[in-house]
């Protein structure tokens, strides 16, 4: 096509974009996400849909139009299953309840390899059979939500920590999903999805390819149902459908390929994301009792929109191949992170009293985005000595200057295939200074008591 | 039916054998179990009219199943029926017998293991009736594998109606009251809300595509008629704009999807979703009690759809009339119309039909507005049923609708099938749902059953080649 082999990613510029207007406007509608608390929650909100996600993704790669419509009937089925026999006392232990969790999905999902293989019915078909019989069945086993998680999981759900098993479940997952991508079963598995005649022909066994995606599939649903039950601590059989629906759309929205071959865990990750954003976002506008209808419209046309942007892809990529994904994702990231660093410290610091504006402006900057000692401002050195004038085309000089290096960068990374460990390091060093920040935050507010000033912090 | 041919195809009805020793042996048979059922039905203190008919029913159903299974054997050259001693026979004829019969061998012994489960479990089971039901349901295998060989081409059609058939006779023995006027009317009105949902599915399905807007949009034309109504509109005008605004929705789907035909089901599910979202946002504008909306239904609407309702003066719900048009309608225009002819020319082979100048494009759009508008008319019609606005109305029609046309034998590639399948899918929901409750299961054992019924359904007929013969 258009030569450059950066192309190759372009669809991941839609969620990353979507994704730095959500965070922002999420950050300043609702300045409480940024804390250890507001991190924790979301990270827990978030987790079972990003693993029912990645269940999806990895079966919509296998091609064939798989839309596993079940994933979120299973995802309840594993949830009451579990909930149930730790009422029973039957099953109550971790590794049990991993064993039982996990075993059930890929259960299911090898009995939904093996009739799409040996009795050869579309999978969309035996995906709605799955969904009407697991949906009939959650609510059999548990008639409205109710019961209880097991004890040793009632810590995960409280959200006051970033560093919670559940964000644990979410990384081994992701990296167990990146670690998989470099193995040739993968390679077999795209070109399956891609297109099956080409791999049978080809002599990859493809029965085995498209069993393997299913096991996948069965290990992320019940990583996603451990999750779903530490969320909400007890069962719920009536969440399914809605899950499906959010699940399906974030999978769109990460620029999944519903027609098989192409998708990626960070497209899924940043659409599963995202969706969480728009929620959160719209909890924040306050629409009273139309509030879940305003939910329910936005998430169907954000669904709709995000399926006609599939449409542009290839426009996009003949276009704008020489922007690369991950640099614009970098660059945008730092923005957010500067508004997520304004937002959370803005009330901590009282205005500084007028006099010594300046200094105190500076000392503040480097205090508050630096976590620095000021330094003390040296009688007549420093910035004091520029005039307004030199100041500002020297600021503008550092801007121009910090622009050109991060085009150049963009560019040059868009030339890669493969991103640089280089940006690896930045965007950890960035997100851990983030991180860090933040808590420093948090535990201030709560050992000072600064509550009453801060507001935004809890 | 000479005696003069020797061999007597599986397919002839009319079967007695020539050995007079098995007519006396089945004759036997029969009588012995017939006099158990009449001991039975003594036992269980029925009237003696509905014994003595019961009893000759089954007297005749199973002279006619052995018989017939003796012809079969006979015509082989075994010389004896199945009962007697099977171990003398030679292996290689068993084997033969084995390899011709063998999914109607497990699928009766499967049945008979069943029976006789039930019947050493339960003791309240032991009745004539459910004796008598039984040997049908096995005639009815019979008749089934025998005679659909005779009907290659609309297989699926005649394995739909042989359940409906077997359906309806299970639940007429162990349901009280099942054939009664009351229940048939209302399994009938029931499968006019789910044929008129169903016909948009269908013209959809014909082209290769899917629709999941349809239970939003039963939802909110349910609602939104209830508010236009509520508003002051005169009813007919508001249902009129009811039905447009179905088709507005409709024509909407079939754009979006038109390039994104492979995902037809996610766009649909996403148009579906905002809006069932709008129209509540919409309703709930300046109303205190948001999702809910209050109005009063017009008597001719309530009459139109309620169980009560009167067409002329017949004490059938005008509904049920509808749907019988609009399914007549809808047949004869597939079948004979060039607009029929051509969705089926571009479900086959969307490229030839475009080449002979089919707008690809124009009967793709038409087919989603048909299923928005009638969506919207389902939605109305529930609304005359139910008599108050309710959006999650629709909600069971999400994989109902796509259940009845798959289980109709409609293949969601494209191409093959037609709304009188659907019809058939409809009615075995339908009576199966009616069965389901009939026997006191509840609603999420019914989900739960149609959600299996689903697969064996379609993989008797609507099977993939093997990747190896797509090369």
């Amino acid at each position: 096509m258009s030569g450059p082999r950066g192309a190759q990613n372009t669809y991941l510029l839609v969620p990353i974009l979507l994704m730095a207007v959500l965070l922002s406007t999420a950050v300043i509608r609702g300045p409480s996400l940024v804390s250890l608390s507001g991190f924790g929650s979301a990270i827990i909100v978030a987790a079972p849909l990003v693993l029912a996600t990645y269940s999806l993704m990895a079966l919509a790669i296998a091609g064939r139009g798989t839309v596993d419509l079940a994933v979120g009937p299973l995802l309840a089925f594993i949830n009451v299953t579990i909930v149930k026999l730790n009422g029973l006392d039957l099953v109550t232990s971790p590794l049990a309840v991993f064993v039982l969790a996990l075993g059930i999905g890929v259960i299911y999902q090898v009995l939904f390899a093996l009739i799409i293989i040996f009795v050869r019915v579309q999978p969309i078909i035996v995906a709605l059979s799955g969904f009407l019989a697991l949906s009939g069945i959650n609510l059999v086993i548990l008639p409205r939500p109710g019961g209880v998680a097991p004890e040793w999981m009632a810590a995960w759900g409280l959200g006051n920590t970033i560093f919670s098993p559940v964000l644990l479940i979410v990384l081994v997952a992701t990296a167990g999903w990146v670690l998989f991508t470099f193995t040739s079963f993968y390679a077999n598995l795209r070109m399956m999805g891609y297109d099956e005649r080409a791999a049978f022909t080809s002599g990859v066994r493809i029965n085995l390819v498209r069993i393997g995606a299913h096991v996948l599939a069965g290990l992320f649903v019940g990583l996603g149902a451990i999750c779903y039950t530490a969320l909400i601590a007890s069962g719920d059989p009536t969440q399914g459908t809605t899950m499906t629906l959010t699940s399906v759309t974030a999978l769109v929205l990460g620029g999944v390929s519903l027609s098989g071959g192409r998708g990626s865990v960070a497209g899924s990750l940043l659409g599963a994301l995202n969706l969480f954003l728009i929620g959160y976002v719209l909890a924040t506008f306050n629409f009273g009792a139309v509030q879940a209808f305003v939910t329910q419209f936005f998430y169907g046309l954000i669904l709709v929109l995000s399926l006609l942007l599939t449409l542009l892809v290839p426009v996009i990529g003949r276009y704008v191949f020489f922007i690369s994904p991950f640099s614009a994702f970098i660059v945008l990231g730092c923005i957010v992170a500067g508004i997520m660093l304004h937002v959370s410290t803005a009330g901590s610091f009282a205005p500084a009293p007028a006099g010594e504006q300046a200094s105190a402006a500076a000392s503040d900057l480097l205090k508050r985005y630096l976590l620095l000692p000021p330094s003390e401002p040296a009688g007549g050195g420093g910035l004091l000595t520029l005039t307004p004038l030199q100041q500002t085309l020297i600021g503008l000089a550092a801007a121009a200057a910090l622009f050109t290096f991060t085009l150049r960068m963009m560019v040059a990374e868009a030339l890669s295939a493969r991103v640089g460990a280089f940006l690896y390091v930045f965007v950890s060093a960035l997100i851990l200074l983030l991180l860090f920040v933040v808590a420093e935050q948090s535990h201030a507010a709560s050992s000072v008591g600064h509550s009453d000033v801060l507001g935004a912090v809890p | 039916m000479s005696d003069a041919s020797p061999y007597r195809g599986p397919g002839s009805l009319s079967n007695i054998p020539r050995s007079p020793f098995l007519i006396w042996l089945n004759l036997a048979l029969t009588l012995i179990v017939a006099a158990i059922g009449f001991g039975l039905g003594f036992a269980q203190g029925l009237r003696a009219q509905i014994v003595i008919l019961y009893t000759v029913i089954s007297t005749a159903v199973l002279f006619w199943l052995l018989n017939y299974v003796a012809v079969i054997f006979e015509s082989r050259q075994f010389g004896e029926p199945r009962e007697a001693a099977p171990g003398v026979l030679p292996v290689t004829a068993v084997r033969s017998v084995w390899a011709g019969n063998r999914i109607l061998i497990v699928a009766m012994a499967a049945l008979l293991i069943a029976y006789l489960v039930i019947l050493a479990s339960v003791p309240e089971f032991r009745t004539v009736s459910n004796l008598l039901a039984f040997l049908l349901v096995e005639a009815i295998l019979v008749f089934a594998f025998k005679v659909s060989r005779a009907f290659a081409h609309r297989r699926s059609a005649f394995i739909g109606l042989i359940v409906l058939v077997a359906l309806i006779v299970i639940s007429s023995f162990t349901i009280e009251g099942f054939l009664s006027a009351a229940n048939i009317r209302a399994v009938l009105l029931f499968a006019s809300f789910l044929g008129i949902a169903c016909v948009g599915q269908t013209l959809v399905a014909l082209l290769g595509g899917l629709d999941l807007s349809i239970p939003f949009v039963i939802g909110a034309s349910n609602i939104g008629l209830l508010y236009l109504i509520g508003l002051g509109v005169p009813p007919w005008l508001a249902l009129l704009m009811v039905l447009v605004i179905g088709g507005a929705i409709g024509f909407l789907n079939g754009v979006l999807s038109y390039r994104l035909q492979g995902q037809a089901l996610i766009v649909t599910l996403g148009t579906g979703f905002a809006t069932a979202g709008l129209v509540q946002i919409l309703t709930s504008i300046g109303s205190a009690f948001s999702g809910n909306v209050f109005g009063t239904v017009p008597g001719w609407l309530q009459n139109l759809a309620a169980m009560n309702g009167r067409t002329f003066g017949l004490a059938i719900p005008p509904t049920i009339i509808l749907w019988i048009v609009i399914a007549i309608v809808v047949i004869v225009g597939l079948r004979y119309s060039a607009y029929g002819r051509y969705i089926y020319a571009l479900g086959g082979n969307r490229r030839s039909a475009r080449l002979t100048g089919v707008s690809e494009f124009k009967y793709w759009t038409l087919a989603y507005t048909i299923s928005g508008v009638f969506a919207a008319v389902t939605g109305s019609l529930l609304l005359g049923w139910s008599g108050g606005g309710f959006i999650g109305v629709g909600d069971q029609y999400l994989f109902t609708t796509l259940a009845a046309v798959v289980i109709g034998g409609t293949s969601l590639m494209g191409g093959h099938g037609g709304y009188g399948y659907t019809v058939i899918g409809v009615l075995v929901l339908q009576v199966l749902s009616a069965f389901l409750i009939g026997i006191g299961l509840k609603y999420e054992w019914q989900q739960f059953i149609f959600g299996l019924l689903i697969l064996p359904m379609v993989a008797l007929y609507g099977r993939a080649a093997h990747i190896r013969s797509q090369v």
